[in-house]
């Protein structure tokens, strides 16, 4: 599903951000990307959704080459990723229904699909009760609920997550990292940065380790350490 | 991919109403923009009409001295029938001067009470043969100084009197509006610039979730055309109203007869019309490109 193959970024004042990145994630899988702040976790995701573009090397996904992709393209690569953010990016003065019906009425799709997946998709994250209710109405958890029902709602291939409990309490972050579990389960490929090692080491699953750039750690059902 | 008309009005709409005060400022400012410009081409053509209203028979006029003798009037008259390059002439006594007199101001009754007829100079009122600006005023030439002659006007001068007029007048609404229109560009610029730091948020995860770049300039470029449309619409009631209660005045029967066929026809109107709404549109367009190329895709 996601393939790198000697992928360079460096930015202004040769900072390098990934270095000869090489590696495969399959179709299903669930991977954490850890590492200490500035290894690089975020730029992998942002290359992964052609937010940047890197300095040598070659990003596949679903078999594109998306660092040769054409500009007018990206949207269109974008509808096949969803992203979850770390302060979940809600906008205040949409409701819970709004902000998640948004993800689809933005990429032209017709009034009564938008209809029927919202409520399908508020349900599976668990909050069908919260349609009607306002960001700030919401605790953190179930406004990353909210996110990730937004990420979600056009059953992407892939699923982005930069530190999606970075924000959350130990407990709400269990729940959010079983509904990731139960995303990726459906099929859908999981990348999620985290620097949280309950988490790693609870969920036993592949373990992608980044220092300064470099791929120094590579495990399946691996540890945070 | 298709946009929704519902979401890109929606869209616009509270764009507009988040703004409403710099709305409004370039609202006004692209419709008085647009009035100067319309204006212009107005005045323009009412100047051809009134101008080419003499050009089909170009005159002067040879006014007498009231107390002229019998002699002088008749040298005059036998200069003016023996001449091979004048056309015709007519004669305006005293007491028909009186009478265009009393016309043109008749809104002022104490002008007319202190003039008798015995005060008013008569005329001599001379089409030419060759209507050249340069051979009518080479004849008049000849008539000025004679004895018993006042004045010689030809209406070569007073066309370019008012033509040097209106090349001021016009220079002044040209320029004018030209500013003006700089100024529009640059404030629906601004105002979609706002519109968009306003909905950064928006933007940001409309990008993420795959919305085209089209799909979110659409409603932004939509404003600023909006604002263009009814600011034209305003200026199109201006020209209206100039055209109506202005330009027509002037070419009203009891009017100053300079200024007769100093008037606009429908079709002049038309073309005035349908050319501001073109600057309109080229307005928004030049405004809402920038700002969504520079600070929307950036």
């Amino acid at each position: 599903m996601i393939k790198l193959e000697n992928v360079t970024k460096v930015y202004k004042g040769d900072t390098v951000a990934l270095r000869d990145a090489t590696l495969d994630i399959a179709k299903g899988e669930f991977v954490f990307l850890v590492g200490a702040s500035g290894s690089g976790k975020s730029t992998f995701i942002r290359l992964l959704n052609r937010e940047e573009v890197p300095e040598h090397g070659r990003i596949f996904v679903a078999g594109k080459d998306i660092a040769q992709l054409s500009t007018w393209k990206v949207p269109y690569l974008r509808r096949n990723i969803g992203y979850i953010f770390q302060d979940f990016k809600l906008l205040p003065n949409k409701t819970v229904g709004e902000n998640v019906a948004f993800a689809l009425e933005v990429i032209g799709k017709p009034r009564h699909v938008v209809k029927k997946q919202v409520p399908a998709i508020l349900e599976l994250v668990g909050l069908t009760q919260k349609l009607e209710n306002f960001p700030h109405e919401l605790s953190g958890g179930e406004q990353q609920r909210v996110s990730i029902a937004r990420a979600f709602v056009n059953r992407p291939l892939i699923l982005l997550a930069d530190e999606p409990s970075g924000n959350l309490d130990p407990q709400t972050s269990v729940g959010i990292m079983r509904l990731l579990d139960r995303i990726n389960r459906t099929g859908t490929t999981v990348v999620m940065a985290t620097h949280d090692r309950g988490i790693v080491d609870t969920m036993r699953r592949r373990v992608i380790e980044l220092d300064r750039g470099v791929i120094v750690r590579d495990q399946a059902r691996g540890v945070y350490e | 991919m298709t946009i929704s008309p519902i979401y890109a009005l929606r869209e616009t709409g509270q764009n507009l109403w988040r703004n409403v005060l710099l709305t409004t400022a370039t609202i006004i400012t692209i419709g008085v923009s647009l009035l100067m410009f319309g204006s212009f081409f107005m005045f323009d053509y009412a100047v051809d009409n009134a101008t080419q209203r003499w050009e089909g028979g170009i005159e002067f006029v040879i006014w007498m001295n009231p107390d002229a003798s019998v002699e002088q009037d008749a040298a005059i008259q036998e200069a003016l029938n023996s001449s091979p390059q004048i056309q015709n002439h007519t004669y305006v006594d005293q007491f028909e001067t009186f009478e265009e007199f009393k016309e043109l101001f008749a809104d002022t009754p104490e002008m007319i009470e202190v003039v008798t007829p015995e005060a008013m100079p008569p005329s001599y009122r001379v089409v030419p043969l060759d209507p050249d600006a340069d051979v009518v005023a080479e004849l008049a030439n000849q008539f000025r100084g004679r004895p018993g002659v006042k004045e010689v006007v030809s209406a070569n001068e007073t066309i370019r009197a008012i033509q040097d007029l209106a090349d001021r007048v016009g220079l002044f609404l040209f320029l004018g509006s030209f500013v003006l229109l700089a100024a529009a560009t640059l404030l629906i610029l601004t105002n979609i610039v706002s519109a968009i730091r306003n909905r950064g948020q928006e933007i940001e995860i409309m990008k993420v979730v795959g919305a085209t770049n089209w799909f979110i300039r659409i409603p932004f470029m939509l404003e600023g055309l909006a604002q263009a449309m009814i600011g034209a619409l305003f200026a199109w009631g201006g020209l209206y109203a100039f055209r109506r209660f202005v330009i027509s005045e002037f070419s009203e029967p009891d009017g100053l007869e300079l200024l007769a066929g100093f008037e606009v026809s429908d079709n002049e109107f038309f073309s005035t019309s349908i050319l501001v709404l073109g600057i309109a549109i080229a307005v928004s367009v030049v405004g809402s490109l920038v700002a969504v190329t520079r600070y929307l895709d950036a």
